[in-house]
């Protein structure tokens, strides 16, 4: 990509995102700067926009107004009433290098594990198949799926498919991963596995952007917490800042709805792994 | 008037024979019919067109509202008039797999149903787009969940090739014909056939079940 290094900042820069659906406005000309190596995670009540606003961001979900750049490469944009197509072969490639986990994990049932991490890796970049079934080998053993690479999808857990869609992600080599509500669709007992693995994900250097519930993880691994509500953002910034001194009343409001009075940062209130436990 | 099973045996070569025709003519018919209807398939789902789903609406509802003899005849009549000569073998392949297509067109449609919007989005946010996104996702689930109903549909056009005599076609039904237009009959030769066209399809459907159940065992 041409303008990779000197973009440290501004690395996935959405502007002014806006998005109807119908009559109904979702999101309000919402702006967010991502630099590289930075995590961050999106927090706020449901039908606030979250998951429409991260799915502009690799255009997934074209939006109605603002632009989306990545290293100051265009995804989408809508400059004028011609909107970008979204079918071209460089939204493709772009895609290929935003990788996107989603809450029902979205492994496919008719490949097996390994040919799940093979199959984009050959069919997108174009890689061949030695060097494919290495690459989907390390990214298998990094999720801690590497014995399971005969098996099919549908004899895996929850947390067992979703850290299989993660390493699917991976093998593309992503330069950002957009992560929607990862955990909530597993059980309780199987979260921690897949939060660990996004842990070792953020050490590593990833840039991530995580539309997530688990406050503990957001507190331990965020670089930036944003809170979301009506479509708009309403407060970010550090973590401990945003989750122990909220500014705003509806922020307070939300994070006692979520029960987290008694919340305390690395205090693994709400039963999730600490710090540790994921290296 | 006795049965006389020997001229049930004395006719088994010759049905077998037209058997294997019978064979021939659905396979052909079947697998035409599959690949036409997949391809309207994903056309009609990927290119959103209003024109194309209309299109295809009307013509399954025409395929669906007259009787199979009545297409077959058309395709035999009509197409020498527009001057095309292919001969009753093609002619009946030909109408069987426009025929076949209106149905496989739905049974896919329902397949294509059942595969979650997820998938694609999982597909697509991976970069895969156009054909790599049908091959190599969607189609393969689609036809996974049509099994039982598109086997079930090749049993409907294995029992219908029999139509196809009536226009010379020389297969089984057509082969029963000619020998008990000899031996006159009737009962013993058409006995054999209704056993010949039994044992068709209860092995392909019975081959099916066991792929299936194979399969899902492997993957349960
Ligand atoms: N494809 C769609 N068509 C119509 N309305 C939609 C569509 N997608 C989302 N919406 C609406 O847009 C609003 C925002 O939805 P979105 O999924 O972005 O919220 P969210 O913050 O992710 O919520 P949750 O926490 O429940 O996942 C909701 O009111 C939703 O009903
Ligand atoms: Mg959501």
């Amino acid at each position: 990509m041409a303008a990779g290094s000197e973009t440290k900042h501004n690395f996935l820069e959405m502007t002014e995102i806006r998005k109807s659906f119908g009559d109904m406005t979702v999101l309000h000309d919402v702006s967010l700067s991502v630099s590289q190596g930075e995590v961050i995670c999106i927090i706020g009540p449901s039908g606030c926009g979250k998951s429409t606003f991260l799915r502009t961001a690799n255009w997934l979900t074209p939006a109605d107004g603002g632009e989306v750049r990545l290293a100051g490469e265009l995804v989408g944009g809508v400059p004028d009433a011609r909107s970008v197509s979204t079918q071209t072969k460089e939204l493709n490639a772009l895609r290929a290098r935003v990788g996107m986990v989603f809450q029902n994990f979205n492994v496919w049932p008719h490949l097996s594990v390994l040919e799940n991490v093979v199959c984009p890796q050959m069919v997108v970049a174009k890689r061949r198949r030695g060097e494919a079934e290495k690459q989907a080998l390390a990214a298998l053993a990094e999720v801690g799926l590497d014995d399971k690479k005969s098996e099919w999808p549908d004899n895996l857990s929850g947390g067992q498919k979703q850290r299989l869609a993660i390493a699917r992600v991976l093998a593309m080599d992503p330069v950002l991963v957009l992560m929607d509500e990862p955990t909530s669709a597993l059980d309780p007992e199987l979260v921690s596995g897949v939060l660990n693995v996004l842990k070792r994900l953020a050490q590593k250097g990833m840039t991530m952007i995580i539309v997530t519930h688990e406050l503990g993880f957001a507190s331990s691994v965020a670089d930036r917490v944003v809170f979301m509500e009506e479509g708009r953002i309403v407060e970010e910034g550090a973590p401990d800042v945003i989750l122990q001194t909220p500014k705003t009343e509806r922020l307070k409001l939300f994070l006692e709805k979520l029960n987290i009075t008694a919340f305390k940062p690395n205090s693994d209130s709400a039963g999730h792994p600490t710090m540790d436990s994921g290296s | 008037m006795k049965f006389d099973i020997s001229y049930t045996f004395d006719a088994l070569p010759r049905l077998f024979e037209g058997s294997l025709v019978t064979l021939t003519l659905a396979l052909l018919g079947f697998a035409f019919s599959v690949v036409l209807a997949t391809i309207v398939t994903v056309a009609r789902t990927a290119s959103k067109s209003r024109i194309l789903a209309y299109s295809v609406a009307i013509y399954i509802s025409f395929i669906r509202g007259t009787p199979l003899l009545v297409q077959i005849f058309l395709v035999f009549y009509v197409l020498p008039i527009v001057g095309i000569n292919i001969g009753p073998m093609s002619a009946g392949i030909l109408a069987l797999t426009l025929n076949s297509a209106a149905f496989v067109i739905e049974i896919l449609r329902g397949g294509l149903a059942s595969v979650p919007q997820g998938q694609f989005e999982a597909a697509r946010s991976l970069g895969l787009s156009g054909f790599a996104l049908w091959v190599k996702v969607v189609l393969p689930q689609t036809f996974m969940a049509s099994i039982p109903p598109l086997v079930n549909e090749f049993t409907q056009v294995l029992k219908a090739t029999a139509l196809l005599s009536t226009i010379t076609v020389v297969e089984l039904m057509r082969v029963s014909q000619q020998i008990y237009s000899n031996n006159y009959h009737p009962v013993e030769v058409l006995t054999g056939a209704f056993v010949m066209y039994f044992l068709m399809c209860f092995a392909v459907s019975r081959s099916a079940s066991l792929l299936e159940s194979k399969f899902e065992v492997k993957r349960a």
